[in-house]
């Protein structure tokens, strides 16, 4: 049976030869550090959604990957539906996910809000298994990718070969524009107030004639709406799958904990970490070539690259609930 | 003996479910003699297989009130188990069942220390998470055969009892069938011993239960040892039936989320309630699938209909089925 | 009255003759994944498996093959092959499952599949308990004749062969033995670095790329494994890339190989060489998808339509394949297409329905390579040895992408040597 470390290197090499190793290495760590923080931005967005919901409403999505995966089909769809380009998707996944999470919070959460916590876990989860079995059997089961568009499959190189995916550093930067518009949206608007005041208490803020139904409802939409353009965003070069969810839930749920619940900064910020954890491997084998250390090189890092995003929620809720920013567990 | 009293001990419930339940266990030692097609007994062993795994899961999910979304990596524990230790140093089945269901024990404890600091819905993604880690292990683990898995070799002429490979599911049959009245009766026990009191009183209130002195965290943790031992020995088992294991297939999230799934459905925290669900459900997806063909339009609709279920149950009935049941009679009766 | 009796005795008998007469029905239970990510691959595999029942079961007088000329199977009364296809969607569990309602329900006289060698693995599993004889036709994973099953034929040579031909065509490129290049320096092809999927077939290419490739030098310096499902292989690229190989090997299922080359082509990568094991480097979905991208990527194949202008029948069939398709036939297509040819060859030397005489019939069957469409030495099991069940005159291609004159993009042979049908190109392009 075959073992999964990876193959051996040549021998060690001359002094020479080792100082170029060394700036090779540290291009290779470069690159992989930056690739991580590109996706980590995009974690941030997808979190961002998710955060929101559970500040509000001590709920918890289980179905917020599926709202991502309908988020990424919505702009897989409307840029080879319509034959525009990719971009052109992020405000029709914006919408859908809105009109989604109000429909999910009239059809469902509201009822299930009366019941115990039992009942508010498994219903969104039978909305999970719901909305990705429907797109199981209306999109099939098949991976979709974007193959074409202004920014699909071009990369451009920066410093000493640092490659830099367009599609990548769009997301990056659109999702932080996001981030920006979402903290506006909560800390300078009447509304957005409204809301911050629903999640620190509901009770107090009904009596001071919040609306906290409505708010719910909106918090939710809000919740949809961001996911949906991270899916749209994702989409540029992240196949789609109905069972593209689960990852980014669990991804979600470790960057929510990670940077408390409720927050937003803590979201962007921890989104960034959870990126550069993923990216552990490359980083690893690029840190292991430069010091000259040939254990563990490649092979089984990688195999474990999601189990170390499992591994951090684990231990942030069992002994740090708070995570970084929060102020809510 | 007092063990064996409690054990056999059904007379809280009503007449008329004894009867019932009576005609069903006759029903089940009977179905192998009538006509039957391969998928029919196909159907009824998943049936007792998710029915104990439902009577496990239910021992920490409803009497414990903690919903675990992770099971599915004790089955791993228990089919690897035996497994391994079938190809590699030609044991028995039966030696390998306990020896499965202590390793379960012991991984639960492990992870079971810290877990139940957590409740709700932190407690069920924390599940979620130990079980895809411990997948992941597994598949890169090339001792126990990776992400290829382990394919257990005929040993020698069939029935064979030791290792229990047959040429006929009714042997099979017939062996899950004694786990499920064993698991049956071990609940029975389970439910009034002290141990079971001491979960009822937690779930009601855990303050009030703390308050009198009940240490809840170790309630839950001997919880949740319990269910996995169900589960680890439904997984020998399941090893032995397939003769073929790999993570992808036994550790998936997806089955830790059916076995929750029909433990719900059925009704959580009742006894009958996870055999409600798995006699629901597993019928519903075999044949479902079976008439609807492979027509390409319909794939997952099985799961759409549970989902639908799962949602209305959640919304209206959260102890599920049973608890409808229960619903239906107090009323009729007042 | 005599003369009624016998009118009635007559009709009698006739009635009775008559269902004795009528051609039976013989089943074969097929395995194919008609729905999942290796989805277009079981589409040719169904194909090529159904085109081959047509040419059984009717006379075609344009094709140069004995069972064309029968009309179903002559020892057994003319009876024609009916194929029962089930789609175990890449699911080894499911596999197994169908098979023993293949079995069971069905009545199968044998099986037929599965392509995923995971899914070939539980499968052989089952008819090996049954009883219940399996003909593999393109699964090749090594391993799956290494466990003296008595019920289990592969008819498609396996990966060790395939590798093997890998590193000897690695070496002619050294030598100038490829046509249309001069000797490459060794140096230019190094280092090599591998990643395979994981399951059943990934990691036992793995194993034989580390063994063989260690042989003339080539062994990988990286050498990764991956889940076939993954939706991102950018951290796995990464890694792969950071040596900067001259050689780059991959085996993967339909999707994965798609996204692998997609993610090369975002890292930019440069390598002189990228190799595919067949699978998904060969499905029809990787060219339609990725287009010029594929051009100058070589993989293992065992048919290539070009095969057509050295064998007539391989022409003769291909015809027939593309008037009912649209398309050429392919190493999936030609696979199944020559197991279900062997499945009919085997019945009609068993001349029964009995699994002993089918099992008699398979071990000592030795068919002829003008019958066969792929360029073998013919098939024939092996019936001693350490590979029980394997096929022992198989051979295999490696093809290259390249853009025709009509711009249309086709495999070219480019091994074995003498077989070349155009100048390799090298290196390849990159991005």
């Amino acid at each position: 049976m075959p073992d999964a470390i990876g193959g051996h290197g040549p021998p060690y090499r001359f002094h020479r030869s080792r100082r170029a190793t060394m700036e090779d290495s540290l291009t290779q760590i470069a690159k992989a550090v930056v690739s991580g923080l590109m996706m980590g931005m995009v974690f941030g967005l997808v979190a961002l959604g998710l955060t929101i919901i559970w500040g509000v409403m001590d709920i918890v999505n289980f179905a917020h990957g599926e709202f991502l995966m309908i988020g990424m089909y919505c702009g897989f769809l409307t840029a080879t539906g319509l034959h525009v380009d990719p971009l052109f998707g992020l405000p029709v996944a914006a919408v859908v996910g809105f009109l989604l999470g109000l429909a999910c919070y009239y059809g469902l959460v509201r009822f299930l809000l009366r019941g115990p916590m039992v009942a508010q876990l498994f219903g969104t989860f039978g909305l999970m298994l719901f909305l990705r079995n429907v797109a199981l059997m209306v999109m099939g089961a098949n991976p979709r990718g974007l193959h074409q568009g202004i920014l699909v499959g071009k990369s451009f190189i920066v410093g000493p070969g640092i490659i830099i995916e367009l599609t990548k550093l769009a997301a990056g930067g659109l999702s932080l524009a996001a981030f920006a518009a979402t903290w506006w949206l909560m800390n300078r608007t009447k509304m957005g107030k409204a809301l911050t005041a629903t999640a620190l208490d509901a009770q107090a803020a009904r009596y001071m004639g919040v609306p906290t139904e409505k708010m719910n409802a909106l918090a939710w939409g809000l919740g949809g709406g961001t996911v949906g353009v991270a899916g749209a965003l994702l989409v540029n070069f992240w196949p789609v799958d109905p069972n593209v969810g689960l990852l980014f839930t669990m991804i979600a749920f470790t960057t929510v904990a990670l940077g408390g619940f409720g927050s937003i900064p803590g979201a962007a910020v921890a989104g960034l970490i959870v990126g550069l954890m993923i990216n552990v491997a490359p980083i690893w084998d690029a840190l292991s070539t430069c010091l000259g250390i040939e254990c563990l090189r490649g092979g089984q890092l990688h195999e474990f690259k999601y189990s170390f995003v499992y591994l951090a929620f684990f231990l942030i809720t069992v002994f740090k609930p708070r995570g970084l920013f929060g102020w809510k567990y | 003996m007092e063990v064996l009293k409690r054990a056999f001990d059904f007379s809280d419930f009503p007449k008329v479910d004894l009867w019932v339940a009576g005609g069903v266990a006759v029903f089940l030692l009977a179905f192998p003699a009538l006509p039957h097609s391969s998928l029919a007994m196909a159907t009824m062993i998943q049936f007792l297989m998710f029915s104990v795994y439902g009577m496990g899961w239910n021992t920490i999910g409803g009497y414990g009130g903690q919903v675990d979304l992770g099971e599915a990596q004790y089955v791993g524990i228990g089919a690897y188990t035996t497994a391994v230790m079938m190809i590699r140093w030609d044991v028995p089945f039966w030696v390998s069942l306990p020896v499965g269901m202590a390793l379960a024990i012991c991984w639960s404890f492990i992870i079971g220390y810290p877990l139940f600091r957590l409740k709700g819905h932190y407690f069920a993604i924390a599940t979620i998470a130990t079980s895809l880690i411990l997948k992941d292990l597994f598949e890169s683990w090339s001792f126990i055969g990776g992400a290829r898995g382990l394919k257990i070799p005929l040993k020698g002429d069939m029935p064979n009892f030791l290792y229990i490979q047959f040429r006929q599911d009714y042997y099979y049959y017939f062996i899950m069938l004694a786990f499920f009245f064993l698991g049956i009766l071990y609940l029975n026990w389970f439910r009034h011993s002290r141990i079971g009191f001491q979960l009822r009183c937690i779930r009601d209130n855990e303050e009030v239960a703390r308050s009198l002195g009940i240490s809840a965290h170790w309630a839950k943790i001997k919880a949740y040892a319990t269910a996995t031992a169900f589960v680890a020995a439904v997984g020998s088992f399941h090893a032995c039936y397939n003769f073929n294991i790999e993570p992808e297939d036994t550790m998936s999230l997806d089955l830790s989320v059916l076995i929750a799934l029909m433990a719900m459905l059925g009704g959580a925290g009742s006894l009958w309630g996870p055999i409600l669900g798995a006699a629901i459900m597993v019928p519903m997806k075999n044949y479902l699938g079976a008439w609807l063909g492979a027509r390409a339009g319909l794939v997952g609709i099985d799961l759409i209909i549970y989902s639908t279920i799962i949602m209305l149950v959640a919304a209206f009935e959260p102890r599920g089925v049973w608890g409808l049941i229960t619903r239906l009679r107090q009323r009729r009766r007042v | 009255m005599p003369r009624k009796t016998f009118i009635v005795v007559l009709l009698l008998a006739l009635a009775l003759a008559v269902p004795a007469m009528a051609a039976e029905e013989i089943k074969i239970g097929v395995l194919y994944p008609l729905t999942g990510g290796a989805a277009a691959e079981g589409k040719e595999l169904r194909d090529g498996a159904e085109l081959a029942v047509e040419i059984a079961n009717n006379v075609k007088a344009d094709v140069d093959m004995a069972m064309a000329k029968n009309g179903g199977i002559k020892s057994l009364g003319g009876a024609k092959i009916k194929l029962v296809i089930q789609d175990h969607q890449g699911n080894p569990q499911l596999g197994a499952d169908l098979a023993k309602k293949l079995i069971q329900d069905d009545k199968v006289v044998g099986l037929l599949g599965a392509y995923h060698s995971a899914v070939t693995k539980t499968v052989a599993s089952v008819a090996e308990r049954y009883g219940v004889p399996m003909i593999n036709d393109s699964s090749t994973s090594p391993a799956l004749t290494k466990e003296g099953l008595k019920w289990f034929w592969r008819t498609t040579p396996h990966d060790t062969t395939f590798t093997n031909d890998l590193f000897v065509f690695l070496e002619g490129l050294t030598q100038g033995k490829v046509k249309g290049v001069k000797a490459v320096d060794k140096k230019e092809l190094l280092p090599a670095v591998s990643a395979c999927e994981k399951t059943e077939w990934g990691s036992n290419v793995d194993a034989a790329i580390k063994e063989l490739g260690k042989a003339s030098g080539f062994d990988p310096q990286v050498s990764l494994l991956y889940a076939a499902k993954a939706p991102d292989l950018s951290s796995e690229v990464q890694s792969l890339l950071a040596p900067k190989p001259g050689t780059m090997l991959f085996a993967g299922y339909g999707a994965d190989a798609i996204l692998m080359i997609k993610t090369l082509k975002s890292m930019k990568a440069k390598p002189k060489v990228i190799w595919g094991q067949d699978a998904g480097f060969e499905s029809p979905e990787f060219v339609s998808t990725l287009g010029d991208d594929v051009e100058g990527i070589i993989t293992r194949t065992v048919f290539s339509p070009r095969v057509g202008e050295v064998k007539k029948v391989s022409k003769q069939v291909n015809d027939m394949y593309k008037a009912k398709t649209g398309r050429d036939l392919s190493g999936a297509s030609a696979r199944s297409f020559t197991g279900t040819q062997a499945w009919v060859y085997v019945l009609e030397k068993a001349g029964s329905t009995k699994p002993e005489a089918i099992q008699k019939a398979a071990n000592e069957i030795k068919i002829d390579p003008s019958e066969l469409i792929v360029p073998w030495k013919g098939i024939k099991f092996a019936t001693t040895g350490s590979d029980i069940g394997q096929n022992e005159l198989g051979t295999g291609l490696i093809g290259q992408y390249q853009k025709g004159k009509d711009g249309k993009m086709t495999l070219e042979i480019v091994y074995p040597f003498d077989l070349a049908t155009a100048g390799m190109i090298y290196p390849i392009k990159g991005w």
